[in-house]
């Protein structure tokens, strides 16, 4: 189960060929910045992403995201890698 | 500050309709409600013809095999749909060329119980992805 910065379906994408859901759905809209890197999906599935951009569309704000490869296991592996004494 | 819908009647890919044989694939393990929450997104965002569009995306088998298809695209999801084209249109729901090729939206009327169980029933039973995790960065040679 993952605890996501912000519920998406990574299978969404439009125009741009990026992901994109609302930044209403993020925990922490602040988080969610050009550049950022982050967690999207839903409990289930779930990835890590970089934020692209933010555009205004309908009600809300949308967010670009750039899929990175791997599963989210694996940056916790290369984080703990790199913080091993 | 909010803006208006995308209009996508405009941008819909000038292309034909994939083949009743073409399969498309989902990523997931889906329920009625996820799909209802998806296809509301999606009708938050996009309009067709003035009207939101309520729909979900998929991914048509195109030009690539299918493992190089699930490699790219859906290697962090566990278990993937992959019913036919066919299947779809023949339960009544229509794909739009949405987005980039091999992009589709799979267009709802009305989002309601019975169309989101029409639709689940539609994309058959979910099954194990065989490429999950294959596009990975580093791992230990023995994991």
């Amino acid at each position: 189960m993952y605890r996501v910065d912000i519920t998406a379906d990574l299978n969404d994408e439009d125009e741009t060929g990026y992901v994109w859901t609302f930044l209403d759905e993020a925990r922490d809209p602040a988080q969610i910045v050009p550049g950022a890197l982050i967690v999207a999906g839903d409990a289930e599935a779930a990835a890590v992403c970089q934020v692209i951009d933010l555009a205004p569309t309908g009600d809300g704000m949308i967010v670009h995201l750039r899929l990175l490869p791997g599963l989210v296991d694996d940056y916790r592996a290369l984080v703990e890698r790199s913080l091993a004494s | 500050m909010p803006g208006e819908r995308i209009e996508q009647r405009l941008r819909l890919r000038a292309e034909q309709p994939p083949g009743a044989t073409t399969l498309v694939v989902r990523g997931g393990h889906d329920t009625p409600d996820k799909l209802r929450t998806h296809a509301e997104r999606a009708a938050r965002a996009w309009s067709l013809d003035a009207v939101p569009l309520l729909g979900i995306s998929v991914f048509a088998v195109l030009g690539v095999p299918l493992d190089d298809l699930l490699r790219r695209r859906f290697a962090t999801f566990r278990t993937i749909y992959l019913p036919s084209a066919g299947h779809l249109t023949g339960q009544g729901f229509e794909l739009l060329t949405t987005g980039q090729a091999p992009h589709f939206t799979v267009r709802l009327r009305r989002a309601d119980d019975h169309e989101l169980s029409r639709l689940l029933a539609a994309l058959g039973a979910p099954q194990p992805n065989p490429q999950y995790a294959r596009s990975m960065i580093w791992r230990r040679e023995e994991d």
